[in-house]
């Protein structure tokens, strides 16, 4: 079994925009096919990661590059749909099956909370126990009271996104904040403000990924996949579930620590290897908890991590340099092929002023309902 | 005549539905991994096994966190038409479980820590003319 590499990357911006999700989607593919050189025909297998499309959304989108007899599969495991996608494509190749795969994350969401029925019972929503971001927020609260966590170090992470994601196009807000206005947007859900949450909306992102033959055929240097995983949270272990209940007598390992352990372990390498980080910033609470369980820092010691600076581009371990989720927004099928694509450009050396300098190893987590998480370590 | 009462989530309460004062939050209780669960189930949601006690979970619990919703929440939310911003809670029961829930108390008095009861109540009447049973927390003190 040989390694996979990614040969071409391409976006659509996220946002929201006045076309069909089959325009957005087919756009990135189209946008990742000439990055790596290839002809829509010379892709052997397709997957497409979406949540909130309906069925057979892979084929309406591709076949918009022309017809095909394919085999295209959706892809549904929440906020970690594209690794979901993803981590198919790779073993579709690791297996010999095929040698050239297009993955592709579209999505198009309506404004506001996101619909509870999707993922909730319908006596939860009755209850109002429904909204999404309260269960981060119940988690936020709690970690303030055992760590000393503060609203300060919280709108921290929201100030250091919003600004990253000035240089970058494909964001749907570019704008930086200050402070004060963080701190000054209205509560969603305490602590959580507006300005420190990210929005459902439009995107669409795609990859080329081959098998190490293929590669060396195509005569490419291709950013290698070190390694994927994907897993549900286990019993009793994230209230994001979104549960009804938790024990309070087992203390199971969560989904990131899981499926974090299980990707460092796949490429050989710790955390102290990872030149640069594009996390699930849901909101900015859940960046602060995510320093912890993927290991950049000791439990309970995220809030001060943000404080040290050491999170910025140009910081020791920079996080979120595409300025993540919060000034992005979250296309669900789209956000972690968004950051993957994010990350392989860095690796490229191609981000201008966000660029991670001499970066070599980078890693992309997602994290959602279901406690679905996955996450990509990639290497140049 | 009164109307005949049901939960709003068939397993999830237990004792006579017309006499609030007597109904409690039902709780499975597995025989092998002895984790307790909420509702009547007949599968341990942790190790799988299908030979479950049948309990009522204990009426007073400790705030273990909450948020507050500051916003009307989507869906058929069937709380008051009026929307005011209300308390969102995990509490902790017998020190064997965290049930998440309203919470029917000012906004300002939540505090992480502080001692809590159930209160079941009618959130509804159906299309039936059944009078919906759903539950809360309260103060200890009111």
């Amino acid at each position: 079994m040989g390694d996979v590499y990614i040969v071409g990357v391409g976006m659509h911006p996220f946002g929201r925009f006045e076309k069909t999700y089959e325009e957005i989607g087919s756009q990135a593919a189209a946008l990742a096919l000439k990055d790596a050189d290839v002809e829509w025909r010379d892709v052997q297998a397709a997957f497409m990661a979406r949540m909130y499309l309906p069925a057979t959304s892979g084929c309406r989108i591709l076949r918009k590059l022309g017809g095909t007899d394919i085999s295209i599969i959706d892809v549904e495991a929440a906020c970690a749909s594209g690794g979901a996608a993803l981590r198919q494509a790779v073993l579709a190749i690791k297996s010999g099956d095929v040698d050239l795969a297009l993955v592709c994350g579209t999505e198009k969401m309506p404004r506001g909370f996101m619909d509870p029925a999707m993922i909730y019972s319908p006596w939860q929503v009755e209850l109002g126990i429904s909204q999404n971001p309260s269960y981060w927020s119940m988690r936020a609260m709690r970690h303030m009271h055992d760590y000393g966590t503060t609203e300060e170090q919280i709108a921290k992470v929201a100030y250091k996104n919003h600004k990253n994601s000035v240089h970058n196009k494909y964001a749907m807000y570019q704008k930086a904040f200050s402070m004060e206005q963080i701190l000054a947007s209205p509560l969603v859900c305490d602590p959580i403000r507006l300005l420190e949450i990210c929005s459902p909306n439009d995107g669409a992102a795609a990859l080329v990924v081959v098998s190490e033959r293929k590669m060396r055929e195509m005569g490419k240097k291709g950013i290698r996949i070190a390694g994927i995983s994907h897993s549900i949270a286990r019993y009793s272990s994230d209230f994001r579930c979104p549960a009804d209940s938790m024990s309070a007598t087992t203390d199971n390992l969560g989904p990131t620590r899981v499926t974090a352990e299980r990707v460092y372990e796949a490429a050989g390498i710790g955390v102290e290897d990872i030149d640069c980080f594009e996390v699930q910033d849901t909101d900015a609470f859940c960046e602060i908890e995510l320093y912890e369980e993927l290991g950049l820092c000791p439990t309970g010691e995220g809030g001060r991590l943000i404080d040290s600076g050491d999170v910025e581009i140009g910081g020791l371990k920079p996080v979120n340099m595409s300025g993540g989720l919060i000034s992005k927004g979250e296309p669900i099928g789209a956000s972690h092929l968004g950051q993957v694509v994010e990350l392989v450009e860095q690796l490229r050396g191609k981000c201008g002023p966000r660029q991670v300098e001499g970066a070599k190893v980078a890693l992309g987590h997602v994290l959602g309902a279901g406690g679905n998480c996955a996450i990509t370590v990639l290497e140049r | 005549m009164a109307n005949k009462c049901v939960p709003i989530k068939d397993g999830l309460l237990t004792g006579p539905l017309d006499q609030l004062s007597l109904v409690h939050l039902a709780g499975s209780r597995c025989a092998s991994c002895e984790e307790t669960s909420l509702g009547t189930n007949s599968v341990c949601p942790n190790c799988g096994y299908d030979k479950l006690d049948h309990v009522a979970l204990g009426d007073g619990g400790t705030l273990f966190t909450y948020t507050i919703v500051r916003h009307r929440p989507p869906g058929a939310y069937q709380g008051p038409a009026d929307f005011k911003p209300f308390g969102l809670g995990l509490v902790e029961l017998d020190g064997v479980i965290r049930v998440m829930a309203p919470l029917q108390l000012a906004i300002d008095d939540l505090q992480i820590g502080m001692p809590l009861k159930f209160v079941p109540y009618v959130l509804r009447t159906n299309e039936n003319d059944e009078d919906v049973v759903a539950f809360t927390y309260e103060s200890v003190g009111d």
